[in-house]
């Protein structure tokens, strides 16, 4: 049964005790109470009617039926896709909440402060619509319960807004320019998707080129249209539609820093495109027409990686900023996607060329973004397919990073007969020649937060007006250990849940 | 009492016999010793000792339906200087051979003797007397292999508490020692339960069940990590209300931040499992710091919640849910 309890609604979250329930009207918990759910939360009672197995044996008893006609429902259902747009709908403030004072913004400044670790800073206010654009916000991560979204700055941010700090510096630094390749791993509600948030702002702080697959299983799951690419072997499809709205999701985050760039190359397939168009107008192009929308996505990216002007066409050449590339997801493009050949056999995830293109960004070898930048991209160690490739190149990736040398006897290999994807297997392999400009995979696994993050988390909750308890060290040992060792999202369900005080206080 | 009168020869003849006299018996000091079955203990003796092995085959083939009696009494090579033979009778060692079950008649006289004899010795309280275990009313037919009905079974235990009621600073040795002829092998009931103490790395253990699950959590000083079979316990226990179950005895006590915890559970399903590891901490939580009773106590956390699923009945839907009546 669904409760009727809003719990993102914060003007219910705090009944007075005057408007609490009397004792009598709540079910009667007999055994010792070995947890401090407020009994409000108890579902009903269910109410005992009338029904067959009431009646008493060996007693007359007739079946009464009540000629009941159908009800009609005067409320009208829902208008296709409202239910949708009601789940996916993203509320980022709540004017309830209270209001934190002192709260600072990430900027390029605060992003490298490690002083600010354990705060919680706020996003822009001007980079929201870009967010939202690139779908950077997800509808379950509780930003509807704050007056303002904020994020926390942990250790992981800080040494990624240092990352960021060091591909973009200004100066000639030693790190100006590189290719940092990450994946980020960790158990559910570690923060994954929110760190890939804080990664986007940070590109955007920086005027980067952010562009974002925020569901890799939304390529896949074949919901969208695809079409096979004649003269491929083994047969290659595009998905026109993705591309189509990946481009407009693109233009619409990064149209200050694509507007102010010009075509520098050559682009003989795209008849339409004149000279001295910019690349927002490029990229608009795509999302036009969807049926072209792959070889503009491959001109844009042409241009957005180019380090210097085709022959004829210097003229206006800028260069090019520096590029953030996230996927949400990865291990969904691991394995056979929903897509059918002609034969009704299944397309194996790589055959889709979208999915290929960002998956052969990971590979060593191809320094896929000549200008520097980061690639992100975030899998779940709990609700994802299980790929048994992806697993163990994971485990290969820590290996190597933990000094382990692919011919040590340590060094994890496949079990025999395991069957595992070699297209899988080919993504994590070891580089062959390692170059200055381009760095190893690396795989990032988020884990809980330290006691001193999960108290400034908790005073954030309690400035917000969401928790009413004094934040001590014992309470915030407390909910440290409830949450799994600083799980945040686990805290963020702690921060927000209605306590009984009495029991909780005793 | 037949065992207590002079033995003639008649009688000691009688007792070869029988094998093990019941005066014997009540000096054994546990019944294990005993052979399991006296009548089947006859018959192996006679096969083994006189027949040849195709005898014994046949024998093993007849002894279901057939009683074999026992061989003749040669009163003549026994006893071959006394020419008055002839006017010998042969006498029961015990008054009670003929009735149904003489061995456990002729116990329950001596121990009926003892208890008139020792009657005005003082005595405790029942509930203050050393709590003994008993020979069940089955392995007390097996030690005296005889069918005791329960009606007399109870009698004998009426006599034995009785006995056992008398002051143990004046407890005579012979009302010991039959008292002990009674008793269990081992008698369980006397092994305290010793806590185990924490051991030299500092760990304590404390076991804990619940419905069906049972749960063991070893209880180290530490910093309040968690960890339930491997995993961590927001991967055990998705819902909150289940962790705080789990870690409410050190919550209540406010020793969260204190301990480390490493649980082992088993069985059942999550709230069990859950209330499993409370009471466990609990008593893990004891070892280390044993002022905290009262507290615990007070949280609920120190009783055992010992409801299981009751049992479904025949002619019931559930265990009380009645079939839903139909008219005919």
């Amino acid at each position: 049964m669904v409760s009727s309890w809003c719990w993102s609604c914060l003007s219910r979250l705090r009944p007075t005790p005057r408007a609490l329930p009397p004792p009598s009207a709540a079910p009667r918990i007999t055994s010792a109470p070995f947890h401090s759910t407020a009994i409000q939360l108890a579902q009903p009672a269910k109410k005992k009617g009338p029904s067959l197995t009431t009646a008493k044996h060996r007693q007359g008893h007739q079946v009464r039926r009540k000629n009941k006609k159908p009800v009609e429902n005067p409320v009208r259902p829902p208008a296709a896709g409202e239910r949708k747009a009601l789940r996916k709908r993203i509320v980022l403030s709540n004017p309830n909440a209270l209001e934190v004072k002192g709260m600072q913004d990430l900027s390029p400044g605060t992003m490298i402060d490690g002083r600010l670790r354990g705060t919680v800073l706020g996003l822009p206010v001007p980079l929201l619509d870009q967010l939202r654009a690139v779908q950077a916000f997800k509808p379950k991560q509780g930003w509807s319960i704050f007056r303002r979204p904020g994020t926390i700055m942990r250790h992981d941010t800080i040494e990624m807004g240092r990352l960021f700090e060091k591909i973009s510096a200004d100066g000639e630094g030693a790190q100006k320019g590189q290719v940092v390749k990450k994946i980020i791993s960790g158990a559910k509600g570690t923060g994954k998707t929110v760190h890939l948030l804080q990664a986007m702002t940070m590109a955007f702080l920086k005027k980067w080129v952010v562009i974002a697959v925020p569901d890799a299983h939304e390529l896949v799951a074949g919901v969208s249209g695809y079409a096979p690419i004649e003269g491929t072997n083994p047969t290659q499809y595009t998905q026109p539609a993705a591309t189509s709205a990946l481009l407009a999701r693109t233009v619409e985050a990064n149209r200050e820093v694509l507007s102010n760039l010009q075509v520098s190359q050559q682009h003989p397939a795209l008849t339409a495109l004149k000279p001295s168009s910019t690349l927002e107008e490029l990229a608009s192009l795509g999302f036009q027409d969807p049926a072209i929308a792959w070889p503009v996505f491959q001109a844009l990216w042409t241009e957005l990686t180019a380090t210097a002007a085709a022959p004829g066409m210097e003229k206006n050449f800028q260069p090019r900023p520096p590029m953030l590339v996230t996927v949400d997801g990865l291990a969904h493009w691991m394995t056979d996607s929903a897509y059918r050949t002609a034969d009704f056999s299944l397309v194996h995830s790589h055959n889709l060329i979208f999915v290929k293109h960002f998956l052969s960004l990971l590979q060593p070898g191809q320094s896929p973004l000549k200008n520097g930048g980061l690639l992100l991209y975030a899998t779940s160690t709990s609700n994802n397919p299980s790929v048994y490739g992806l697993n163990l190149g994971l485990e290969q990736l820590a290996a190597r990073q933990a000094g382990i040398s692919p011919s040590s006897p340590e060094y994890p290999q496949p079990f025999a007969f395991s069957g595992v994807d070699p297209r899988v297997m080919d993504l994590f392999k070891p580089a062959e020649t390692s170059s200055a400009k381009e760095g190893p995979l690396e795989v990032q696994t988020l884990g809980g937060l330290t006691r001193d993050e999960t108290r400034g988390y908790m005073e954030y909750f309690a400035q917000s007006g969401l928790v009413r308890q004094v934040i001590d060290d014992h309470w915030v040992s407390d909910k440290w250990s409830l949450s799994g060792g600083g799980i945040i999202g686990e805290l963020e369900k702690l921060g927000r849940r209605v306590q009984n005080v009495q029991t909780a206080t005793n | 009492m037949a065992c207590r009168s002079p033995p003639s020869l008649i009688q000691a003849m009688q007792s070869l016999r029988l094998g093990p006299s019941v005066s014997c018996l009540a000096a054994q000091p546990a019944y294990l010793s005993r052979p399991r079955r006296q009548a089947r203990s006859y018959m192996t003796d006679a096969v083994d000792g006189t027949e040849t092995s195709e005898a014994a085959d046949m024998s093993v083939m007849t002894d279901v339906n057939q009683v074999k009696a026992a061989p003749p009494i040669k009163l003549q090579e026994i006893n071959p200087g006394n020419p008055n033979v002839q006017g010998l009778r042969i006498v029961p060692a015990s008054p009670a051979y003929f009735s149904g079950n003489p061995r456990f008649i002729d116990q329950m006289l001596e121990l009926e003797t003892i208890q008139a004899r020792y009657a005005a010795l003082p005595t405790i309280l029942a509930d203050d007397a050393p709590r003994m275990a008993w020979l069940k009313i089955g392995q007390l037919r097996e030690h005296l292999g005889e069918i005791i009905p329960v009606k007399k079974y109870k009698a004998l235990l009426k006599i034995l508490q009785r006995l056992n009621r008398i002051k143990p600073e004046m407890q005579p040795d012979e009302v010991r020692s039959t008292i002990e002829t009674f008793v269990r092998p081992g008698n369980p009931f006397a092994v305290q339960h010793v806590p185990r103490p924490v051991d030299e790395h500092g760990r304590a253990r404390g076991k804990g069940k619940r419905k069906e699950s049972s749960a063991v959590v070893q209880l180290v000083e530490g910093e309040g990590e968690i960890i339930i079979n491997g995993k961590s316990l927001v991967d055990v226990f998705h819902r909150v209300h289940d962790r705080e179950s789990a870690l409410w005895a050190l919550r209540c006590t406010q020793r969260i931040d204190k301990y480390n915890a490493w649980i082992t559970v088993r069985g059942g399903g999550l709230t069990g499992q859950a209330e499993a590891i409370t009471l466990a901490m609990a008593r893990a939580l004891l070892l280390h710091e044993p002022g905290l009773k009262p507290i615990l106590r007070k949280a609920g956390v120190v009783t055992v919640d010992a409801r299981r699923v009751e049992r479904k009945k025949p002619g019931r839907v559930k265990a009380r849910k009645m079939p839903t009546w139909v008219k005919r």
